[in-house]
């Protein structure tokens, strides 16, 4: 059997998965937009990180009160991983809204330091002798494999797709005005600090959920690599954009398509795809710089 | 501002007085690190005083054009001209909605008076640096703004063009009838443009208002930059020159 056709015959198998993917690349593909342009790729990094704290901190507390959060129906919904996953991400995306500083410290220093605290966390959380015996299958619902992605978890990525869409589009130019320029957003009287939370919060929530159901690898590379091969190739927000999620949801679908037929890792295979789309950006700097 | 105290956490000055006048231009005028931003910020009502009140004759506060220093903006988004004038109308437009045929029709006709309507689609990075200051110009016109507030904006420009840009600000404070700060370092900027000056450095604690006239006198702005300055007519203008050494 020829390797398209092998593939579609298990389509029952990758059906799921992949619907996943194409979501998670296209609304992040979005998403990376805004990401890119204001210098924040290290939060969605950190998000990500601290959306697991959250589930490893569920894992943590249903092993203190000898509940299993991965039992199937027997969990009770204040110890489901993914209220906490979304929890920790919304509370760390209002904390970055209020661009901690320090006299000697940038925010990229506090979101980097979010990044690791929050990596060693669960870490730590996933070693502890309470779960350690889970850990494997907790390091899944952490951070997802994309290659089987419960139906559950599709319609979670959809509901957070759905709320990041509807804000951008309902208030797309107050977003655009104070990520490109606060200070006289603020001056004008558009309430910077509003629209921020609302864009660290739409992308905490996708991020978060995202993570869960296609992998981490996958959800940073998707919230860079598109925005920035977009961004390469023309100088109009309305292409970048549409460029951003095209470029995501080909490297979502095609990305599970090589991974399968060619029986690679499949987060790793999107993003390797993905990158094939930076290829006319950078052949354009170096004409350039030829010049 | 009345006996206003402005600083972050502890004063930067002693308390004062500023009043802008309905439209009159006040220039404000001070070397790097004096306080201009904190005192602007204070005077939009961004930064809390730590004392005093602002008082606003309105009874709200006015609608504000506000031209931000330029190399504050990053060059490289992937917006036309256009695209960042039509910003300026986002408080008129309100949350939830898009900008409309009269939004676009107030950017552009901002655009054409400010002498860029031509650039209207060409992507930001392709701007001049003084098409750029013209473009954030047009953006502040299109708010419709009462109060136009300009922060450092002829930095970085020869004398000639600094004079160009003052001379359009001048035009359009006419046109609109707006009331007009300008916040710079410059002081070529401020002779012939502002009807009053006020002279702030928080290091030596020096803040002074008062009309154009008085303020621009040798000894005051020898005290305000630390050097010698000496004022020489030529034709009708007045030239500044900066000496070497201090004041005595």
């Amino acid at each position: 059997m020829s390797g398209f056709a092998d593939f579609w015959a298990g389509r029952d198998l990758w059906r799921e998965p992949m619907i996943a993917g194409v979501l998670a690349g296209g609304i992040l593909g979005y998403i990376g937009v805004f990401v890119v342009l204001k210098r924040m790729v290290f939060v969605s990094a950190a998000l990500s990180e601290i959306a697991g704290v959250g589930v490893a901190f569920a894992f943590w507390l249903g092993a203190v009160m000898g509940i299993d959060p991965h039992a199937h129906g027997t969990i009770p919904l204040l110890l489901e991983p993914t209220w906490f996953s979304l929890v920790f991400a919304c509370l760390a995306a209002a904390l970055f809204s209020l661009r901690p500083g320090h006299r000697k410290l940038a925010p990229e220093t506090i979101v980097g330091l979010g990044y690791i605290i929050a990596s060693a966390l669960v870490l730590a959380i996933l070693n502890s002798p309470r779960i350690a015996q889970e850990a494997h299958a907790v390091g899944d619902i952490l951070f997802g494999n994309a290659v089987t992605v419960p139906r559950k978890q599709i319609e979670a990525l959809f509901a957070a797709t759905v709320v990041a869409v509807v804000a951008h589009a309902v208030f797309f130019k107050e977003l655009l005005f104070v990520s490109y320029d606060p200070e006289t957003a603020v001056v004008q009287g558009v309430g910077v600090f509003r629209y921020e939370l609302l864009l660290n919060l739409a992308t905490a929530v996708v991020i978060s959920v995202a993570t869960r159901a296609v992998g981490a690898l996958p959800v940073f590379a998707f919230s860079v690599i598109p925005a920035a091969a977009a961004l390469m190739i023309t100088d109009r927000i309305g292409v970048t954009i549409a460029l951003a999620v095209i470029f995501g949801v080909v490297s979502a679908a095609l990305g599970y398509y090589v991974s399968w037929v060619e029986q690679l890792p499949t987060g790793a295979t999107m993003v390797v795809v993905a990158s094939v789309f930076l290829l006319p950006g950078l052949v354009k700097i170096v004409r350039r710089s030829s010049v | 501002m009345e006996r206003a105290v402005i600083g972050y956490r502890t004063p930067l000055l002693p308390p004062i007085d500023l009043t802008v006048r309905a439209n009159s231009t006040l220039g404000v005028l001070g070397p790097n690190g004096a306080g201009k931003t904190a005192l602007l910020k204070a005077l939009l009502g961004l930064l809390p005083l730590l004392g005093g009140r602002r008082v606003l004759p309105l009874g709200r506060t006015p609608r504000v054009g506000y031209v931000p220093q330029r190399d504050r903006l990053d060059m490289s988004w992937p917006l036309s001209v256009l695209d960042v004038v039509l910003m300026g109308r986002a408080p008129l437009v309100g949350p939830m909605k898009r900008y409309g045929s009269r939004d676009r029709d107030a950017a552009r006709a901002a655009m054409q008076e400010i002498g860029i309507g031509d650039l209207a689609d060409r992507p930001l990075y392709a701007l001049s640096g003084g098409q750029h200051q013209k473009v954030l110009i047009a953006r502040a016109i299109a708010a419709e703004p009462e109060l136009l507030v300009l922060d450092e904006p002829t930095s970085a420009m020869d004398p000639a063009a600094e004079r160009v840009l003052l001379d359009l600000v001048a035009r359009l404070k006419s046109a609109h009838n707006l009331s007009v700060v300008l916040v710079t370092h410059q002081l070529t900027a401020i002779p012939g443009f502002a009807d009053e000056v006020a002279l702030i450095d928080r290091e030596r604690g020096l803040f002074e208002v008062g009309p154009a006239e008085q303020m621009l006198d040798p000894e005051k702005l020898g005290r305000l930059y630390g050097r010698v300055v000496r004022f020489a007519k030529v034709g009708d203008k007045i030239a500044i020159l900066i000496g070497d050494g201090a004041p005595r």
